[in-house]
C-alpha cells in the first residue's frame, strides 16, 4: 500500500464547521499574516470567506468567518482568481446559475457582484458541474453542465457576453472543464473520454481521447481535470474507481495511469473509490523531467495523497470520512486546505520544523 | 415541532379506546387557516414524517374575490422519536458527537471481530477477555473525550475569594455524566476497591446537574456571588451552611479555602481573636488530613491517601481520635464568637459522621448518599450494600428524580434493562447504542441478557434493538445518514434489511450523491442494491432529458431491457435519415456506447451505424477499393445484426447503392447479395402491413435498390464462375 508521509513534519489542524462544506479554495493573500479562504457551504447555500492568522503564537489558529455571499441553490463548483488586481470568486450552482463577485484582498469582505447569470434557455438548464476561468489573457469563464451544454462567458468591461460552444441536448453530460491555453480547453464527463476544444474551430471537439478505465473492466466518470501552465499538452484526470491518469495530446492513444485499477496487476490500487479532485502539486519535487509532474488527489474514502509516475503514492491524510475537495495555495504550495464530509475543514502545512509541532 | 398549539389548527391523533394513559398530543404548526380539507402523511428517511395539509379547493367566485396571498396547502416535516441526544445540546454538536463516536465504535467492533477470529470456541478465553476489557476501557475513554473535555480557564492570579472552581467553558452535559457513571460501575474494574471515592469525584463534576436549585453546588454558587460583598463572613449563616454542605460531600479544598476567609485571619483582628483563629486553623488542618481510601489525589485536592484497607482503617482511627479530641477541647469556652463556635463544631460532627448533621447539610438524596459513603460507611463495597444505602437516603430526603439519579438507582438495583431504558428516556438513543458494550464488558450475565436473540423482537436482541433505534435516528438526517451503516452492519438480524432500505431511499438527483451511496453499497458488498440505485438514477436522468447520463447509469447497472427500450425511443429521435450534421450532436453519446465494457443493448446499432456512415463519407470523397470493401463489410454486418431496426434497412441499402455499383468490380459476393435481397424482400412484404413505418424516402427507392442489387448479383455470379 501507500507510504504514509513523514507526519512529523506536518502541521494539521481541523476546524469544525457547523454546516456541510462542499468546495474550498485559497484566496490570493496580500499580507503574509492574514490568510483568506473561500468555501461553499450548505444550509443555507452560500460562499463563505474565512480568514485565519498564519503567524499567531497559537498553534491552532481559528478560522473566522469574514463575509458570506448567498447562492440560490447549492454550489457545485468554486474557483478563485486574480484579475486586474481584483480578487474574484466564481461559483456555479445546481440550478444552473453562475455567480462572480469580487473580494477585498486585505480583509476578505465582499465588494461587489460582477456576474449573476441564470437562464434556462440561453445558459444552462440543470446543474453546472464545473467551471474554469482563463486568467492569462481573455478572462473567459467556461462552464460545463449536466445538461450537455458548454458555454463561454466573457467578462467584459461593461457587459457580459455568453457563447454557446456545445449544445448536446442532454445526449452527453459534462462534469469537468479546464482551460489549456487562452483558446483551448478540455472537458470530461460520463465515460472515460476527454474532449479537447478549440475556440477557433467551433462545431465540435477537435480531439477526442478514448480512455480505457481499469484494464477495461469498469467504466466511470471524470470528476476533475488539471493542466499545468508549463505543460499545456498534458491533462491529468481524476475519476471513478480511484483512477488518476495523465493524457498527453501528442500521444493520444495511450494514457499514463498514475493510480487506480488501471495499474499493473502486481501493484494494489491505492484507492478504489471516487477521486473527487486532482491538482498538480508544486511543493513535491519532480523526480524526472520526462515524467508527469507530481499530482495531489483526494478521494471519497478519505485519502489525500501525492502521486508520481512509477512511484509509490505518498499519503498525506487518511480521514475516516470523505475528502470532498482540496486546494493547494499557489503562493505557498506547502499549505493545503481540505473540505471533509463531516462538516469540517482541515489545513495542512507541510515541511515545517518539528519543533512547531508542539 | 415549534409553535404554540391553537384550537383551530392543531392536529390531534386518534385516541385509542380503553388505553390507560391518554395518548400524547403533539401540536403541529402549519400556519394554514382552518378548515383543513385533507392531510397526507408519508414516511421520509429514518423517523422523519412528511405531513401535507391541504385547504379545500377554492370556489371560482371565492377565487376572484380573495387576495392572492392565501396558500392552498403546506408540507411539514416531523421528526419523531426526538433527538439523538438529550435536548440541551445544539444540533451541530450532536452531529459532531455522532461523527466522532462512530470511529471509536467501529474500532471496537473491528477488535471484537479479530478477537473472535483468534478464538476457536464459542466463549472467549481468559486472555482474550482481558484484551476485550482493555479495548472497552479505551473505547469508553475515547467516547468520554468526545463528549467534551473539561477545559478550564485558569486565571493567572487567583482571587482568594474564589473558592468554587472556575466555570467550565462547556457546561457539563448530562450525557457525559451518565457515561462516566456507567464507566465507573461497568468497565473500570481497577476502581472497584475505591468506588465510594470515585463517586465523590463524579458528584463534584456533575452535582449541578442533579437539580437546578436544591444542590450543594447551587448553595455554594449563591455564596460565591455574595461573598465578595460580605464584610464579616463569619456572621452570615449562609457562610456556615455552605461550609457544612461542601464538607458533607467531600469538597475539602473548597472547605479549606472558605475557612481561610474567616475574619480571624485578618491581621488587624489577629491579636483579639487568637484562640478563635487557632480553632479555625485546627479544623482546616484536620480537614486537610482526612484519610481517603484511594490511590492518589489530583492536584489541589486535600486528604491523605491510603492504598490498602488495613492502613486506611488505622489512619482513620487515629484521625477520628484527633477530631474527637478537638471537639472536646477546653478552648471552645474561650471562643467568644458564637456563630464560629457553632459552625466549627457542626463541621466536626460531620467529620465524625453524625447522621443528623450530615442530613441537615445536604440537599439531595444523592448528596446524602455520597456523604454517608464518605463519613459513615467508607468501606461499603458491592452494589447490594450501596443499593440499600441509596434506598435509605431516598426515603430520608425525597427529592425529584431526574435521568441521572434514576440511572444510578437502576445501576445499583443491578438491572441492565432498566439502566438502558432509563438512559434512552433521559438521554436519547445515542448513549444507549454505545453503552451496550460497556454493560456487557465484564458481565457474562448481562452479555447473555442483552445479546440473546428474542423471538418477540423478530430475532433481534435487546442490544441490537437499541442499535437499530439509534441508526434510525441517524438515518433521518441528510447529513448523518452516512454514519448509520456502520451501526446497521453490526446488527446481525435486522441490520442488513434496514441498511438496504436506507440506501434505496437516498435521493438520486445528484450523481455525486449517488456515487457516495454506491460507495457504501460497495463497502458492504450490496451489489444488487447498487444495481437498483443505478437503475433508479438512470430513470431519473432519462426522464429529465439527461439522456447521456441516463444511458450511463443503465449501462453501469447492465440493464439490457431498458437500454433496448431507450434505443427505440432514440431511433425515433434520429428520424428517418441521419444527416452528417446531426451526427455531430450524437458524437459524445457514441463514445459512451462505443466503450468496450459498457453494454449498449439495442444502442449498439447506433455506434455501428455511425462507423458505416463515416466510412461511406470517405468513399464519397474519393476512396480506395480497400475503403470501399471495408464499408461493404460494415454494411453486411449491420444487415446481419438482429439489433438493426427494420426501419433503417432501406435507408442503409439506399446509402450503399454507390457501393453496389462500384466501377472496378462487384464488392459483394453472391451469398451476401442474396442476404441483402432477402432483407429487401422482407421489407416489401412488411410494407403491406398497416403498422409499417416507411419514412420519407423517395417513392422509387425500393426499386432503385432492387435494381442495384440485381446488377451486383449478376456481376458477382460472373466473377465467381
Amino acid at each position: 500500500m501507500a507510504d504514509s508521509g513523514d507526519r512529523r513534519r506536518f502541521i494539521y489542524n481541523l476546524h469544525e464547521q457547523s454546516k456541510p462544506v462542499g468546495a474550498v479554495r485559497w484566496l490570493p493573500s496580500v499580507s503574509p499574516f492574514l490568510r483568506l479562504a473561500a468555501m461553499s457551504v450548505l444550509s443555507p447555500p452560500a460562499i463563505e470567506i474565512h480568514s485565519f492568522s498564519s503567524q499567531s503564537p497559537n498553534p491552532n489558529p481559528d478560522l473566522n468567518l469574514v463575509s458570506s455571499y448567498p447562492l440560490p441553490s447549492s454550489a457545485t463548483s468554486l474557483t478563485s482568481f486574480k484579475s486586474h488586481n481584483y480578487t474574484l470568486i466564481a461559483a456555479s450552482t445546481s440550478t444552473g446559475s453562475l455567480h462572480i463577485f469580487s473580494v477585498n484582498p486585505y480583509d476578505g469582505k465582499i465588494e461587489s457582484q460582477i456576474i449573476s447569470i441564470s437562464d434556462k434557455d440561453s445558459f444552462h438548464c440543470g446543474p453546472i458541474q464545473s467551471i474554469d476561468v482563463e486568467t492569462s489573457s481573455t478572462g473567459e469563464c467556461a462552464t460545463a453542465g449536466e445538461d450537455g451544454r458548454v458555454n463561454l462567458v466573457l467578462i467584459g468591461e461593461d457587459k457580459v457576453e455568453n457563447f454557446r460552444v456545445c449544445e448536446s441536448d442532454g445526449l452527453v453530460a459534462y462534469s469537468a472543464v479546464k482551460w489549456g491555453s487562452p483558446v483551448e480547453f478540455v472537458t470530461g464527463g460520463v465515460g472515460p473520454g476527454l474532449q479537447w476544444w478549440d475556440k477557433r474551430r467551433p462545431g465540435g471537439p477537435v480531439a477526442q481521447f478514448k480512455g480505457v478505465w481499469g484494464r477495461g473492466t469498469v467504466t466511470g466518470m471524470i470528476h476533475s481535470i488539471d493542466i499545468h501552465p508549463s505543460r499545456k499538452h498534458t491533462c491529468v484526470v481524476g475519476g471513478s474507481s480511484g483512477a488518476v491518469y495523465a493524457w498527453d495530446l501528442r500521444w493520444q492513444q495511450q494514457a499514463i495511469t498514475l493510480a487506480g485499477t488501471g495499474l499493473e496487476a502486481k501493484s494494489q490500487p491505492f484507492s478504489e473509490s471516487e477521486v473527487w479532485e486532482v491538482k498538480y502539486d508544486a511543493f513535491t519535487p519532480q523526480v524526472s523531467s520526462t515524467k508527469v509532474l507530481p499530482v495531489m488527489m483526494c478521494s471519497e474514502d478519505g485519502f489525500l495523497a501525492v502521486l508520481q509516475q512509477d512511484e509509490r503514492p505518498v499519503q498525506l491524510l487518511e480521514e475516516p470520512c470523505a475528502i470532498n475537495s482540496f486546494d493547494i495555495d499557489p503562493q505557498n504550495p506547502s499549505d493545503v486546505i481540505v473540505a471533509l464530509e463531516w462538516e469540517s475543514v482541515g489545513i495542512l502545512s507541510r515541511g515545517r520544523e518539528e519543533t512547531e509541532m508542539a | 415541532m415549534p409553535g404554540i398549539p391553537s384550537d383551530s389548527s392543531s392536529l390531534i391523533p386518534f385516541a385509542l379506546e380503553g388505553s390507560s394513559q391518554p395518548p400524547p398530543v403533539y401540536p403541529l404548526q402549519h400556519g394554514l387557516r382552518a378548515p383543513i380539507h385533507r392531510i397526507h402523511i408519508s414516511w421520509s428517511r429514518g423517523n422523519l414524517l412528511n405531513v401535507t395539509c391541504l385547504r379545500p379547493p377554492p370556489d371560482q367566485q371565492e377565487e376572484m374575490a380573495r387576495e392572492d396571498d392565501e396558500i392552498g396547502g403546506k408540507a411539514v416535516e416531523v421528526l419523531l422519536g426526538g433527538a439523538i441526544l438529550e435536548g440541551n445540546i445544539g444540533e451541530h454538536k450532536r452531529r459532531r458527537i455522532a461523527y466522532e463516536s462512530v470511529k471509536s465504535y467501529a474500532f471496537l467492533h473491528d477488535k471484537k471481530i479479530s478477537l473472535a477470529k483468534m478464538e476457536t470456541g464459542d466463549n472467549l478465553s481468559a486472555p482474550a477477555l482481558t484484551y476485550w476489557w482493555q479495548y472497552t476501557l479505551e473505547y469508553s475513554k475515547s467516547i468520554r473525550d468526545i463528549l467534551g473535555n473539561a477545559r478550564l480557564h485558569r486565571p493567572l492570579i487567583e482571587d482568594p475569594k474564589n473558592f468554587l472552581k472556575p466555570e467550565e467553558v462547556e457546561q457539563p452535559i448530562g450525557t457525559k455524566a451518565a457515561w462516566e457513571l456507567m464507566e465507573i460501575f461497568y468497565v473500570d474494574m481497577q476502581l472497584l476497591s475505591w468506588l465510594p471515592e470515585r463517586l465523590v469525584d463524579w458528584l463534584e463534576g456533575y452535582d449541578s446537574l442533579l437539580s437546578k436549585t436544591e444542590t450543594v453546588h447551587s448553595k455554594l454558587a449563591i455564596l460565591q456571588r455574595k461573598v465578595t460583598s460580605m464584610r464579616v463572613v463569619e456572621d452570615e449563616p449562609g457562610y456556615w451552611n455552605g461550609l457544612a454542605a461542601a464538607l458533607a460531600v467531600g469538597w475539602l479544598d473548597v472547605v479549606a479555602k472558605l475557612l481561610r476567609l474567616h475574619g480571624s485571619y485578618d491581621p488587624d483582628q489577629f491579636d483579639k481573636r487568637e484562640t478563635e483563629n487557632g480553632l479555625v486553623e485546627a479544623v482546616v488542618l484536620l480537614v486537610s488530613e482526612m484519610p481517603r481510601m484511594r490511590p492518589n489525589l489530583p492536584n489541589g485536592k486535600l486528604g491523605i491517601c491510603y492504598q490498602t484497607k488495613h492502613d486506611y482503617i488505622k489512619g482513620l482511627e487515629k484521625w477520628r481520635v484527633k477530631v474527637s479530641g478537638l471537639e472536646s477541647s477546653p478552648f471552645w469556652v474561650h471562643c467568644n464568637h458564637r456563630p464560629t463556635r457553632d459552625g466549627l463544631i457542626n463541621l466536626l460532627h460531620i467529620l465524625l459522621g453524625d447522621a443528623k448533621h450530615i442530613a441537615d447539610a445536604t440537599s439531595h438524596w444523592l448528596e446524602l448518599f455520597i456523604s454517608h459513603l464518605l463519613y459513615i460507611r467508607p468501606l461499603t463495597n458491592g452494589l447490594e450494600g450501596m443499593g440499600n444505602l441509596a434506598e435509605k437516603c431516598m426515603n430520608l430526603k425525597p427529592s425529584a428524580n431526574n435521568g441521572l439519579t434514576s440511572l444510578l438507582a437502576g445501576i445499583l438495583s443491578e438491572n441492565p434493562e432498566i439502566v438502558l431504558a432509563d438512559c434512552l428516556k433521559a438521554f436519547g438513543p445515542w448513549i444507549v447504542a454505545h453503552a451496550v458494550d460497556l454493560l456487557t464488558a465484564n458481565s457474562e450475565y448481562t452479555d447473555g441478557l442483552l445479546n440473546e436473540e428474542r423471538y418477540q423482537l423478530g430475532g433481534a436482541s435487546i442490544g441490537e434493538l437499541y442499535m437499530l433505534v439509534y441508526a434510525q435516528a441517524l438515518a433521518s438526517h441528510p447529513l448523518t445518514w452516512q454514519v448509520a451503516p456502520a451501526y446497521l452492519s453490526t446488527c446481525l438480524n435486522q441490520g442488513r434489511g434496514l441498511l438496504e432500505i436506507l440506501l434505496l431511499r437516498q435521493p438520486v438527483q445528484n450523481y455525486r450523491v449517488v456515487l457516495k451511496t454506491l460507495e457504501i453499497c460497495h463497502l458492504y458488498e450490496l451489489g444488487n442494491i447498487s444495481t437498483h440505485i443505478m437503475k433508479m438514477a438512470g430513470m431519473y436522468q432519462w426522464k429529465h432529458g439527461h439522456k447521456g447520463l441516463g444511458i450511463y447509469w443503465f449501462q453501469q447497472s447492465r440493464d439490457k431491457t431498458r437500454l433496448s427500450q431507450i434505443a427505440h425511443k432514440l431511433f425515433d429521435n434520429i428520424g428517418k435519415s441521419l444527416s452528417d450534421d446531426s451526427f455531430k450532436q450524437w458524437e459524445g453519446l457514441m463514445e459512451l456506447l462505443g466503450s468496450d465494457v459498457g453494454i449498449a443493448g439495442g444502442l449498439e446499432f447506433l455506434h455501428k451505424y455511425r462507423e458505416f456512415k463515416r466510412s461511406l463519407q470517405q468513399i464519397v470523397n474519393g476512396g480506395t477499393v480497400e475503403a470501399a470493401k471495408k464499408s461493404t463489410e460494415l454494411l453486411v454486418q449491420l444487415m446481419r445484426n438482429p439489433s438493426t431496426p427494420q426501419r433503417f434497412w432501406l435507408p442503409l441499402l439506399l446509402d450503399s447503392v454507390k457501393l453496389l455499383e462500384w466501377r472496378s468490380g462487384p464488392l459483394l459476393g453472391v451469398s451476401e447479395t442474396n442476404l441483402l435481397l432477402g432483407k429487401l424482400q422482407e421489407l416489401s412484404m412488411a410494407k403491406l402491413r398497416p403498422d409499417f413505418h416507411g419514412g420519407e424516402l423517395k417513392p422509387n427507392a425500393l426499386g432503385d435498390v432492387r435494381l442495384a442489387l440485381a446488377k451486383n448479383l449478376g456481376r458477382a455470379i460472373l466473377e465467381e464462375s
